[in-house]
């Protein structure tokens, strides 16, 4: 089993074979294939595998986000009910600076003179205004003038009739060959239509950049002998290469879901559901919730300012990580962030010009990171420009040089427990239930810092913490989603819902043989404009209602027994597993530790400095600190580490500490 | 400016007042997920703050900039009666603590082993407080009680009770009751998660050491803001723009005065307060005021009592923007705040360069019946600035408020809407061009009540550095102009267009745009 995440600095590839994990890290190419296919190679020859022996390939890419970002996507054509022009413009009228007397917006994907109309309209009741034949030939025209390379149509009210788009895609596909079609209809059939013509824009601005990227890396992939590779989609799932490539919206966070999956699996094997993913890289950290086994899934997010309403790893990002520069306000605060060393200088200690103080810099101080750090980098660390550099800081705030580098360690603290609580506490789940899975390059190092902030009493460090992603790649399952707004009439019985979903079902063929399908409905009471999404065991109107209940308890603290509950979205999931791999245990560890000076809560203590593969199957006091090729495990004193059988590293809080 | 000696390092400083502004946050996703009114939902017309035991605000979640200088006098008029632990207050009277009676302010002491250590406020705007007009946003208003159930501070909660016959009362006074109640709950939900979070940390850092941090935000925001305002050119520097009401011109008048790192506005010289409702209590022009501060100034200072400590604001009483009892408010929090800005940015820009003017206008519109109730503001031009043109159909000024989608509104109520654009060519020219206003159109499918409150119907938002004014908004009934403020009974079949004001443009339009940004 072969995994590869395509990330913006390094290809990642993780290879299982004969229970034994291959890694392999590369430089990320331009054209990402080539890399894809040099780690691919690399991996095989450290294990000694020929590419026909790989029986499964799952890949992750940000061919996508890139193009988004960078506004590298294809010319494209918008067309939109008449009166409604510029939705994609206007969006919801809202900035995203409060204070802010010439607010600057993303400019729209679609520009103005590439946006169209046709007269037709629908409305709740029914097709109001019919689309003639003369009218959809009239936009024909006018679309064949504009060369476009992609074409998004989005009408009002499609989700519920979705005739009128349906004959313009046909008509579209037949006088445009070769352009590529997004109906709003398909891409998202839900209510609210600047989130559908946004994410059905999306769709189509990225669908031909991606069809190009697959359509060159599925010929060097068979050319090198390798199985057709499933792709990673933002929900945590994979498809196949072909359905990828006919919709780009559902790829945008292909990467990070993948290493949620990865963070998921790892606690699986730890028997441990309930997790937050922490994942602190050098310029940002990513946090996510996993609930049960399954990262949590969001219904919408914004990505480069447009919003995407498919279902998504719930992912919160913060600009702030390893490289984050610590300064002193004008206030007389110290802060961290959000400017960053980012990879070039990089923090003062990696000797490459950096000449202000970052959280690594601070972590080296403080004895935490050792000489060198492994990886592929292998990038031997210079202490003195670290003391340096945070002396300086520290000699302004007139305290000495430890106390400023725990600082800056506390300051960046704050600010990834403030994104740890949005993703629990803000959404109505004590973060005490939870274990803390740390991974990145950072993570490790800051996860018992946060984990004691937030009454967490477990922290785990999974195997292969560094290269997460591309082992979420092997292990996701097969998914797809579908959504619907149903238009449920106030008095919504048990068999309007039955009929619902059976309609669903059978217009997506949703359930394949072997695909265990979850039947999910959104809800709200009557006069409220947000839903909750909760899972439908088939007991009819009853259990929806009893569910919506308990979620609406669990999230905002009340529930209101005599309001009426209105049926909205309903939602389908087809899920197939695939097999895992098999992975051996460790094997006892021979090593003895190393000690070295850290400073914790403090004081100056001597720290266990251990190697990972090392550390065998005893339970290791702090304070300590455990090294492996991509990170570092601090254990502060109160702390103890162990080694699971699935190799995972845990991190446990004394008892003293519970109390 | 510390006021005394406490142990607050700058670390312990950014890290306990990174938590305060998360508690906030707390309770504003708190409050804005379990609400009811589409205006706190959807439009996010809320904030959440915390004060000191002594009633000096620490920490305020904003989603709407017209909050942040009102907030502080609710929790003064409350700490007035005297709360005890387990009360929780009420209040929406403009001259006591509110803003405009849609308005409607909890607060509540945060108790540690029986003492009050902080009070947690939460203000939203609810969807109908009563009154002569559905939304009780009443056009034409002349009295307070014309516009809703004015409220004093008044404890809705009384040592942990409920106080059922008040709210009761309250209740059978507004439309959609429920809904009401619903909103209420969410504000009170707000307040646990205040008590809960400051508890814990009180509980972890000791209530002195809080209290001192609390402190400590405070003058740290305080010594930023002296800095910023340091850097600003002393001198007077004065300005007046105009609101506008059927037949003339109300004038907004007012000085600014930078001296050192502090600044004064007084608004003497603007025009009495007037029989209708674009009457400001002074709350609200403290806001306005605050909300230019702000945007001239590094937006991450945290918002609380330090950040506008240097900044004072006059004006003479029952003036238009310091209006007193029985003036009618209703247009002054959402209209006359804009204009409040907009003349204090203009007076500014007379020292450093500031953009050209935008929108700053509402343009709110309710459309509502026995059986519905429509609420609605939307977007136009906004100014353009040095760096690029303004932007199109957005919110500026004092709001940010989100639209209701038109799939939204149409499954709702008994409303179509026919048109939803740009208003094109409607930006001022420049060198930097505004941004263009919007015309939204809806046609009425059973009868109702309009009530519209617009401006920048008769001066255009001006340009700045020799850029033009956006283009005037209008409003039209069946077609036919009517005026800016107007209350109408509508038929179905009726249609009511609204042409939103186009931002002003920067520079001189004649001379050759820069180069692109590289």
């Amino acid at each position: 089993m072969l995994g590869i995440d395509v990330g913006g600095t390094f290809t990642d590839c993780v290879l299982v074979h004969g229970g034994e994990l291959f890694r392999a890290k590369v430089a990320t190419t331009p054209d990402q294939s080539e890399g894809v296919l040099a780690a691919a190679f690399r991996a095989l020859a450290a294990a000694g595998v020929e590419a026909g022996q790989v029986d499964y390939f799952a890949h992750g890419m940000t061919t996508a986000t890139n193009a988004l970002l960078e506004r590298q996507g294809a010319r494209t054509a918008a067309v939109a009910t008449e009166g409604f022009r510029d939705i994609l413009e206007i969006g919801r009228q809202n900035r995203s600076r409060l204070y802010d007397l010439c607010p600057e917006r993303p400019e729209p994907l679609v520009p103005r003179e590439l946006r169209y109309t046709v007269v037709e309209r629908v409305t709740p009741a029914g097709a109001e205004r019919e689309l003639t034949d003369r009218e959809a030939e009239r936009l024909v025209a006018r679309l064949k003038d504009a060369r476009p390379e992609a074409i998004a149509v989005c009408l009002l009210f499609s989700f519920l009739n979705p005739g009128h788009e349906e004959r313009l895609g046909e008509l579209l596909k037949r006088e445009l060959p070769g352009v590529h079609v997004s109906l709003s209809s398909r891409v998202l059939p839900q209510f609210r239509e600047y989130e559908r013509f946004s994410t059905t824009a999306v769709d189509a601005y990225l669908t031909p950049v991606v069809q190009r990227y697959l359509a060159s890396l599925g010929e060097g992939v068979r050319a090198a002998g390798l199985p057709e590779p499933a792709i990673m989609q933002s929900n945590g799932g994979v498809i196949p290469l072909p359905l990828a490539a006919a919709s780009a919206a559902p790829l945008l966070l292909s990467g990070p879901a993948a290493g949620v999956v990865g963070a998921a699996f790892a606690g699986g094997r730890g028997g441990c559901g309930d997790l937050m993913a922490f994942d602190m890289g050098g310029t940002s950290t990513d946090v996510t919730l996993v609930r049960g086994g399954a990262a949590t899934v969001t219904g919408s997010s914004e990505i480069g300012g447009s919003p995407v309403a498919l279902p998504m790893v719930d992912i919160h990002t913060i600009g702030a990580g390893g490289g984050s520069i610590a300064w002193i306000d004008a206030g007389g605060a110290l802060r961290v962030g959000p400017r960053s060393a980012g990879a070039l200088p990089g923090p003062a200690c990696y000797g490459n010009g950096g000449s202000e103080p970052t959280v690594t810099d601070a972590n080296l101080v403080l004895g935490y990171l050792g000489g060198d750090l492994g990886g592929a980098g292998g990038i031997r660390l210079d202490a003195d420009a670290a003391r340096e550099v945070v002396g300086a800081l520290a000699a302004s705030l007139g305290l000495r040089l430890e106390e400023a580098a725990m600082g800056i360690r506390r300051v960046a603290n704050a600010g990834m427990v403030k994104a740890l609580r949005v993703i629990s506490v803000e959404r109505g789940h004590d973060p005490r239930g939870f274990v803390l899975v740390a991974f990145g390059g950072a993570g490790p190092m800051h996860g018992a810092d946060l984990a004691g902030e937030l009454e967490v009493s477990r922290v785990l460090v999974p195997d292969s913490c560094g290269v997460l992603s591309a082992l979420g790649m092997v292990v996701g399952d097969q998914r797809r989603d579908w959504v619907r707004t149903v238009s449920a009439p106030p008095d919504w019985d048990t068999e309007f819902v039955a009929s619902a979903f059976a309609r669903l079902e059978e217009e997506t063929g949703a359930g394949p043989a072997g695909a265990r399908v979850v039947r999910q409905a959104d809800l709200r009471y009557r006069g409220q404009s947000h839903e909750l999404t909760v899972d439908y065991d088939g007991g009819g109107r009853d259990s929806l209602v009893a569910a919506f209940g308990a979620a609406h308890e669990q999230a905002y603290g009340y529930t209101a027994q005599d309001e009426a509950v209105e049926l909205i979205n309903i939602r389908v999931t087809a899920l197939e597993a695939l097999e895992g791999p098999e992975l051996w245990p460790p094997r006892a560890g021979a090593g003895k530790p190393l000690f070295r000076r850290a400073y914790f809560g403090g004081e100056w203590l001597e720290a266990a400095v251990w190697q990972r593969l090392d550390l065998g199957l005893d339970t290791v006091p702090g304070p300590a600190v455990i090294e492996e090729g991509e990170a570092t495990t601090v254990v502060p004193p109160g702390w103890e580490a162990r080694l699971d059988d699935a190799g995972n590293l845990w991190l446990e809080a004394g008892k003293e500490w519970t109390l | 400016m510390d006021t005394g000696k406490n142990d607050i390092d700058p670390i312990t400083l950014q890290v306990l007042s990174s938590a305060l502004g998360s508690i906030c946050a707390e309770m504003g996703a708190a409050l804005i997920r379990s609400s009811y009114s589409t205006n706190i939902k959807e439009r996010r017309d809320c904030s959440t703050a915390l004060f000191d035991a002594s009633g000096t605000l620490v920490a305020q979640a904003e989603h709407i900039p017209v909050h942040l200088g009102a907030l502080p006098d609710a929790v003064a008029a409350v700490l007035a009666e005297g709360p005890e632990p387990g009360d929780v207050f009420i209040l929406n009277d403009p001259f006591r603590g509110g803003t405009h009676l849609p308005d409607i302010t909890l607060v509540a002491p945060v108790t540690v082993d029986g003492a009050i250590i902080a009070y947690a406020a939460s203000r939203a705007h609810h969807a109908d407080v009563g009154g002569s007009e559905p939304g009780s946003m009443p056009a034409g208003s002349l009295t307070l009680e014309e516009e809703g159930v004015v409220i004093g501070p008044t404890r809705l909660v009384a040592a942990g009770e409920m106080q059922q016959e008040f709210l009761d009362g309250f209740l059978t006074r507004v439309r959609r009751p429920g809904e009401r109640l619903g909103d209420l709950r969410a504000q009170l939900g707000a307040g646990r998660v205040a008590q809960a979070r400051l508890e814990e940390l009180a509980w972890r850092e000791g209530s002195r050491r809080l209290a001192a941090a609390m402190a400590a935000t405070v003058s740290y925001s305080e010594r930023r803001m002296r800095a910023e305002i340091a850097d600003l050119p002393d001198g007077r520097y004065q300005a007046e723009d105009y609101l506008e009401r059927d037949g003339d011109d109300l004038v907004i008048r007012v000085a600014v005065e930078i001296a050192g790192d502090e600044i004064a506005m007084d608004f003497s010289g603007t025009a009495p307060q007037e029989q209708g409702n674009l009457n400001c209590p002074m709350a609200v022009t403290r806001s306005a005021c605050y909300f230019v501060m702000r945007a001239i100034t590094d937006p991450d200072i945290p918002p609380n009592a330090g950040a506008v400590a240097p900044v004072s604001v006059s004006a003479p009483a029952g003036c238009l923007v310091n209006a007193v009892p029985p003036a009618a408010v209703a247009g002054g929090n959402v209209e006359a705040s804009q204009r409040i800005a907009d003349a204090v940015a203009l007076a500014l820009s007379k020292a450093v360069t500031l953009p050209a003017q935008s929108q700053a206008t509402m343009n709110n519109l309710t459309l509502g019946s026995d059986e519905f109730n429509y609420y609605e503001t939307i977007g136009g031009g906004g100014g353009a600035c040095q760096e690029r043109d303004g932007a199109s159909g957005i919110h500026t000024g004092t709001t940010n408020t989100l639209n209701t989608p038109v799939e939204a509104l149409e499954m709702a109520f008994p409303l179509k809407v026919e048109r939803y654009e740009l208003r094109h060519g409607s930006g001022g020219a420049g060198q930097r061009r505004g941004g263009d206003g919007v015309v939204r159109s809806l046609r009425l499918l059973a009868p109702a009540r309009l009530s519209l409150m617009a401006d920048r119907r008769r001066h255009g938002p001006r340009g700045a550095a020799g850029g033009e004014a956006g283009l005037t908004g209008r409003n039209l009934v069946n077609g036919r102009e009517v005026p800016g403020k107007v209350t109408l009974s509508l038929d179905a079949g009726d249609t009511v267009t609204v042409e939103t004001p186009g931002g002003g443009g920067f520079g001189s339009a004649s001379q050759p745009p820069k180069p692109a940004k590289a």
